[in-house]
């Protein structure tokens, strides 16, 4: 082989390694200020002007406008507490608690971020609208198949991912601005 | 060529390959932002004019406008354009339990946000400036007058002012679209 084929070889495995490795990266928002609580996801940067360039790149290929950081926080969960990817077939169970909000709201969306058809036409609970019990707590259940109590209906047959959005939240997205214990638990409870 | 030669030769250009492949990487994150044409600004400048107010259709599976965007929040947004002067933003407050003004430059980024807790005389109100126009108000303030506007510097000639209203329960979305549609810019009149 001579030593331009081996340069252009050379060349073309690093270009697609290069590309494989952005498309990873910007998958979930963005390596950086990102931080994990229990099975949720934030991006702390997406909302503030001093964003880094991976959380950039990650909003501009989304085409999604992040709530600023003065209004509230978003909290995305792919997964339930065990690590498992959310499916479908199962019913979670979430709760008991949320973080300090004026208000929240806990929606399903598909793997791009829009609301998933269901025959309920439901695609949101907001923390104004749930049963409680007596202390507060509660308990939201996703499923496919309809639930009682607090039922949040997953429509599509694919994967899905949870969305908890916090309004008028005192929490400061830096590490360590939020505890684990503050957000909801995602537990699966049973699968058909 | 003797096996260690080959090696090292192989090593050369697996080097090579790495650095091609990060070189590629870092430009493709760094130039997204600015290529991107489905990023929020390009999808919203598609469907609405400079100074008008336009309300974003409601978040749902056919909706797919905004990625991410909360379906239980009324959403309005008007465009800005600086190059005739400073422009004023108004959102007068209804009965919505929450409600928030964010600020995005032309690349997306959010520069400001406000909430209701920092409106006065029931509306949200502020002035947005390029820093050279912000000067000069500055330079014509009557000392013994001051200004009460909430003046903000805009880090670029246009972006856009999204204002989000929370509907507390489904049955007041209605509500809360009609309070979302309330907001205006306005580019401010010439000084007297």
């Amino acid at each position: 082989m001579t030593t331009l084929l081996k340069a252009i070889l050379a060349a073309v495995v690093g270009l697609t390694m290069g590309l494989w490795a952005t498309r990873a990266m910007l998958a979930d928002g963005g390596p950086f200020s990102s931080v994990t609580i229990g099975a949720w996801r934030v991006a702390t940067k997406a909302g503030a002007i001093d964003a880094d360039p991976y959380t950039r790149a990650s909003l501009a290929r989304s085409g999604e406008v992040p709530l600023a950081l003065g209004e509230g926080l978003q909290l995305v969960a792919r997964a339930d507490d065990a690590g498992r990817p959310l499916d479908p077939r199962c019913v979670y169970r979430v709760g008991p608690h949320a973080p300090t909000a004026r208000y929240w709201t806990l929606g399903v969306v598909d793997p791009k971020g829009f609301p998933i058809e269901n025959p309920a036409g439901r695609y949101v609970l907001r923390s104004s609208e749930i049963l409680r019990r007596a202390g507060g707590e509660f308990s939201i259940y996703v499923s496919g198949m309809a639930h009682a109590g607090n039922w949040l209906p997953v429509g599509a047959p694919g994967r899905f991912a949870l969305v908890l959005r916090l309004y008028d939240s005192p929490l400061s997205a830096t590490v360590g601005g939020i505890e684990k214990a503050a957000a909801p638990e995602i537990s699966r409870e049973s699968c058909v | 060529m003797n096996p260690r030669a080959a090696l090292t030769e192989a090593a050369f250009y697996f080097a090579a390959a790495l650095i091609v492949g990060a070189l590629a990487h870092f430009a493709i994150v760094l130039s997204i932002p600015l290529v991107a044409t489905h990023d929020a600004y390009d999808r919203l400048s598609a469907i609405a004019p400079v100074d008008s107010t336009l309300l974003v259709p409601r978040a749902g599976p056919r909706e797919r406008l905004l990625a991410y965007a909360d379906p239980a929040v009324a959403t309005a947004l008007c465009f800005f354009d600086l190059k005739n002067g400073p422009v004023r933003v108004r959102a007068p407050l209804g009965r919505a339990a929450f409600a928030s003004l964010s600020f995005h430059s032309r690349r997306g980024a959010v520069f400001y946000a406000l909430t209701d807790r920092a409106a006065t005389h029931g509306m949200m109100e502020a002035l947005i400036a390029t820093p050279k126009q912000l000067r000069a108000l500055i330079a014509q303030d009557d000392e013994d007058n001051p200004s009460e506007d909430l003046r903000i510097a805009s880090p670029t000639p246009r972006g856009f002012v999204l204002a989000r209203i929370f509907s507390e329960l489904p049955s007041l979305y209605a509500e809360a679209e009609a309070e979302a549609k309330s907001l205006s810019c306005a580019p401010e009149s010439p000084a007297k």
